[in-house]
């Protein structure tokens, strides 16, 4: 049973509602929740292991207080990410924060799943942006963390534990973010390399460049070619490239192409492009993460510094992959040919081996249900992760919320 | 001062066991050697530990942590003692953990930018052991030529820089951590996006009273290529603050933006002659930092914009000399206070950006009715006010004062929609607070995912959450014996 398959479902229409369903279920039946926004990311994480409830933020989408000259605004979590955007774009701000299928995700998903993209680099990821929560546990209480200013320090910071916490301790109803002004520019530098050994010099040279990218994206040629495609530009594309944005003043911008434009002048570096009209590409590169129907999709996290040699392996097994090379985020899709378990494992197993070498970890973001068997989604068990559980029993004690779905008690959790 | 009950005191096989561990050398019992530590930055309560041990390695602290379990010992870590909430104070007495040699920077490591450094390392090592590479760790607290980083971790620091850097827990990727129990683990590592819950993000802040931290990987950040600092001089703090909000209003994000009223201008231009005018109602520190071809364009909106604020002048500095003066004049503010007054305490509080100019009128009034002298240095970027009450230790009534000025102005940052610390956390000192900024609910969550880590409250105990502890709500009374003596 999975929640989308659920056909029971709540949408309560004002958080008074929503804590007083919780509150009875958790007195009475005490039924499986799922919390839900967008639906866009369910299939992350394992299947529930209780039939449960839908718990839909949709009509949760209020705009609470937006001080725009205080640059933050509160809002209720059901409000869809693009909507956020236009309310934000009307003032000169923004949530610097990539988002896929925006039009559909939600701030409550957004912050329950940490999305993030590939400006990520140079503006942090969400928990960078979040000054204050309020959720509703799983016995119905109402609890806030943080508040509205954006320095403070009072109390535990819950909205750390809870961005990323994938439903599993609280509903999210309501957050605050500190926002940023708008950029006058914002431009993407395009450019071939002849192998991953140039890709890997360059990346070194960027770290003593005289620029300061927001962006800073390894594209194999596969997924060079699936994002220029769907950004509709004609691009150079048959080995590795080098994705590289910047934002700011125009002045800064165009200085800042220049100046990398010449700086990529090294050997095994061509075709260096600025791309016309940025929009439509960083819109592509953000939705190369759920934008395939390919059969498995994983995240892995490593060191900056072992990146190359990551997508050196994945691309001779035919992963189509796009990482933000600055902070060792790699987006793989496994080849249309693997249909088997077998054909999957023998691809990744050698990239998982890697991904724990250098310190990091490979993730499934979505793959066929029967997989989640044998592949650990959640990669290899970290030593943190008792502590984790003891935290989810404080908070939910009769685990209510996303039974199953990150502390799974089938076969492949128990042995992680 | 009054002391306050102990609760325990330590057996004597239990000290020999800590001498075993440590060595003979690295333990301190006797009176007069803890005496030191009755207190940190936050001198209004006091109470001495048991005994002071400074570990060297992770295996003492966890050692020392399971010896503390087995005798049902309280025990706090402790880093310079620079708070300014009594986040060190020994509550309880117990055993004191102090991690100052523990201050090896291991390892620096600029191609994946972090670097592992040990909880004892003070701030500005690792700054001054960073300098020629490129690049630099971000935060940079007032403290920073004392602080450590694990103290920094424990209370998530901010500094001047904070707003364009951001705090503490913007530049941390992971702990090592002896929990309460004495297990180790490692929160976060040397990788972004690590599965599961972010308990690096968790943990920071947590007071010292989630575990031990024996070591912590540090997120390196690039240096600025080019800076241009100047300094707004004004005849009123309401043009001043006006000037802050219209440059943040504007879109701009300096690297820093410091508020110096004319009280902190008389302590600070007698003690380094930087050649503030002395009759100026505030000056403004503004930093804007960036790409060369940015930074002027951003300066001269700036200048406009203070000009446009009423500014009687904006300098520049216009040598890295100037500009290193004019940052330790702000640095080093709090110690040319001792000029002005034989005490003073430092509040932290936060508003949001646009009320600066309603709290600091409010700060003027407290300071008139209470009878009480206040200047003004602070974070004013991030709505983030210290006001500094000076008073006489020796004088009980000023003390009380003092308090209740204080309370007054936080009362006002959280009616104002803010909080009442931006930076030095609740400590003891602020406990009582905690219920009106959070309701019972709040409070009941966070005491639970303190359960989780610190189930028997043994670590850092009646530290910031008012339900702390095994003990309930009388606690408040008992950590706070100055404050019974002074009301
Ligand atoms: C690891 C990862 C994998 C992703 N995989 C895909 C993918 O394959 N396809 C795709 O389209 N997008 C994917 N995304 C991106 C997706 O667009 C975002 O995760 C999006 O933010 C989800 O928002 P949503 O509103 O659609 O959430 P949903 O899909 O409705 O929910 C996602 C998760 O968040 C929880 N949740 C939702 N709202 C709340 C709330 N208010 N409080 C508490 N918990 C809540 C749910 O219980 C669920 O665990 C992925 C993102 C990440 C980080
Ligand atoms: C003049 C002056 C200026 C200051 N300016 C600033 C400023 O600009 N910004 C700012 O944020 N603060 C400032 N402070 C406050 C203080 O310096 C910071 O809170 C600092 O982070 C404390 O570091 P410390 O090493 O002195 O910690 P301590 O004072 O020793 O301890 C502080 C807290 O951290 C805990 N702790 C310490 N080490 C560890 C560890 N290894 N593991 C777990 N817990 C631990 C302690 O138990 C205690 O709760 C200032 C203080 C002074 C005196």
């Amino acid at each position: 049973m999975t929640t989308t398959e659920s056909s029971d479902e709540f949408t309560p229409a004002t958080t008074d509602e929503a804590r007083d369903f919780l509150a009875e279920n958790a007195a009475g039946a005490g039924r499986a929740i799922f919390p839900v926004g967008g639906r866009t990311a369910l299939h992350y994480g394992y299947a529930s292991t209780q039939p449960g409830i839908a718990f839909s933020t949709l009509r949760l989408n209020r705009t609470i207080d937006y001080p725009a000259r205080d640059m933050t605004i509160t809002v209720e979590a059901g409000i869809r990410m693009d909507e956020l955007t236009e309310i934000l774009k009307a003032e000169g701000q923004r949530l610097p924060i990539d988002v896929p299928q925006s039009s559909r995700a939600t701030l409550g998903g957004v912050l329950a799943t940490n999305t993030s993209g590939p400006r990520r680099f140079g503006f942090g990821t969400l928990r960078d942006y979040l000054i204050g929560i309020s959720s509703i546990d799983a016995t119905g209480k109402t609890f806030s963390a943080g508040g509205r200013v954006v320095k403070n320090v009072a109390g535990y910071d819950l909205c750390k534990l809870m961005i990323g916490s994938l439903g599993t301790l609280a509903v999210i109803t309501q957050a605050t973010l500190k926002v940023i002004p708008q950029p006058e520019a914002s431009r993407i530098l395009w450019c071939a390399a002849a192998d991953w050994q140039a890709v890997e010099t360059a990346l070194e040279n960027l770290l003593t460049s005289a620029t300061r990218p927001v962006a800073l994206e390894v594209l194999n040629a596969n997924a060079a070619h699936e994002i220029a495609a769907e950004a509709r530009l004609d691009l150079p594309a048959d080995g590795p490239v080098l994705c590289i944005g910047f934002e700011g003043a125009t002045r800064e911008t165009e200085w800042e192409t220049e100046t990398m434009t010449a700086e990529l002048q090294t050997a095994g570096i061509r075709d260096v492009a600025v791309v016309a009209d940025a929009e439509p590409l960083w819109f592509a590169l953000t939705d190369f993460a759920t934008s395939s129907d390919e059969p498995l999709t994983f995240q892995a996290n490593l060191r900056p510094s072992r990146l190359v040699e990551f997508a050196e392996l994945a691309t001779s097994a035919g992963v189509s992959l796009a990482a933000h090379a600055g902070n060792g985020i790699v987006i793989g899709h496994l080849p249309d040919t693997v249909t088997t378990l077998d054909a999957a494992v023998k691809i990744l197993s050698p990239l998982q081996t890697l991904a724990h070498e250098a310190d990091g970890n490979l993730v499934i973001f979505d793959c066929d249900e029967t997989w989640k068997q044998t592949i650990p989604v959640f990669g290899q068990s970290r030593q943190d992760r008792a502590l984790m559980q003891r935290i989810k029993q404080q908070l939910d004690p009769r685990d209510i919320l996303n039974p199953g779905r990150v502390f799974t008690k089938n076969a492949v959790s128990a042995a992680q | 001062m009054p002391e306050t009950a102990t609760i325990s005191t330590i057996p004597a096989e239990a000290l020999e066991a800590l001498r075993r561990i440590v060595g003979e050398s690295s333990v301190l019992s006797a009176h007069e050697q803890v005496l030191v530590y009755e207190c940190d930055g936050f001198v209004i309560e006091k109470n001495t530990p048991d005994c002071v041990v400074f570990p060297e390695t992770t295996e003492h602290v966890v050692a020392i942590v399971k010896l503390c379990n087995e005798y049902k010992i309280p025990f706090v870590p402790r880093g310079a003692g620079t708070s300014l909430a009594g986040g060190c104070l020994p509550v309880g007495g117990g055993v004191m953990i102090a991690l100052t040699r523990m201050r090896g920077i291991h390892d620096v490591n600029l191609r994946d930018h972090y670097a592992v450094v040990g909880p004892g390392t003070v701030n500005v090592h690792l700054t001054q052991h960073l300098k020629g590479t490129g690049f630099h760790y971000a935060p940079d607290p007032s403290s920073q030529g004392a602080c450590t980083i694990g103290g920094n971790v424990a209370t998530n620091s901010g500094g001047p820089h904070t707003l364009k850097y951001g705090v503490t827990v913007n530049h941390v990727l992971g702990a090592e951590v002896v929990l309460p129990d004495g297990e180790v683990v490692q929160f976060g590592g040397y990788t972004e996006d690590n599965p599961g819950f972010d308990l690096t993000g968790l943990f920071v802040g947590s007071e010292g009273t989630f575990g031990v931290c024996t070591k912590v990987i540090v997120r390196l950040t690039r240096d600025p290529v080019a800076y241009r600092t100047m300094l707004g001089v004004f005849e009123t703090v309401e043009d001043a603050t006006q000037a802050i909000s219209g440059i943040i209003g504007a879109g701009i994000v300096p690297a820093a933006l410091e508020l110096m009223d004319q009280g902190i201008i008389e302590a600070v231009e007698p003690a380094f002659h930087f050649g503030f005018p002395l009759d100026a109602g505030a000056v403004l520190l503004i930093e804007v930092d960036g790409l060369e071809v940015a930074v002027d364009g951003e300066a001269e909106q700036i200048v406009a914009l203070c000009e446009q604020n009423n500014a009687r002048e904006v300098r520049k500095a216009d040598s890295p000399q100037q500009r290193d003066l004019l940052w330790k004049c702000r640095k080093k503010a709090f110690g040319a206070i001792g000029r002005l007054s034989p005490s003073y305490c430092t509040q932290d509080g936060v508003v949001p950006r646009t009320k600066l100019p309603e709290i600091l009128k409010f700060i003027t009034e407290a300071s008139a009715r209470h009878d009480i002298r206040i200047v003004n240095v602070f974070h004013a970027g991030d709505g983030n006010i210290h006001p500094i009450l000076l008073f006489d230790e020796r004088d009980a009534e000023q003390i009380k004062r003092v308090l209740l000025a204080s309370d007054e102005i936080l009362n006002r940052c959280i009616e104002l929609g803010g909080s009442v610390t931006g930076e030095h956390g609740i400590g003891v000192e602020k406990i009582n607070f905690m219920n009106k900024l959070f309701t019972e609910a709040d409070l009941e969550t966070m005491e639970s995912v303190r359960l989780a880590f610190n189930p028997t409250g043994l670590c850092s105990p009646q530290k910031m959450l008012p339900t702390a502890g095994a003990c309930g709500m009388e606690h408040i009374e008992k950590s706070h014996p100055a404050r019974r003596a002074a009301l």
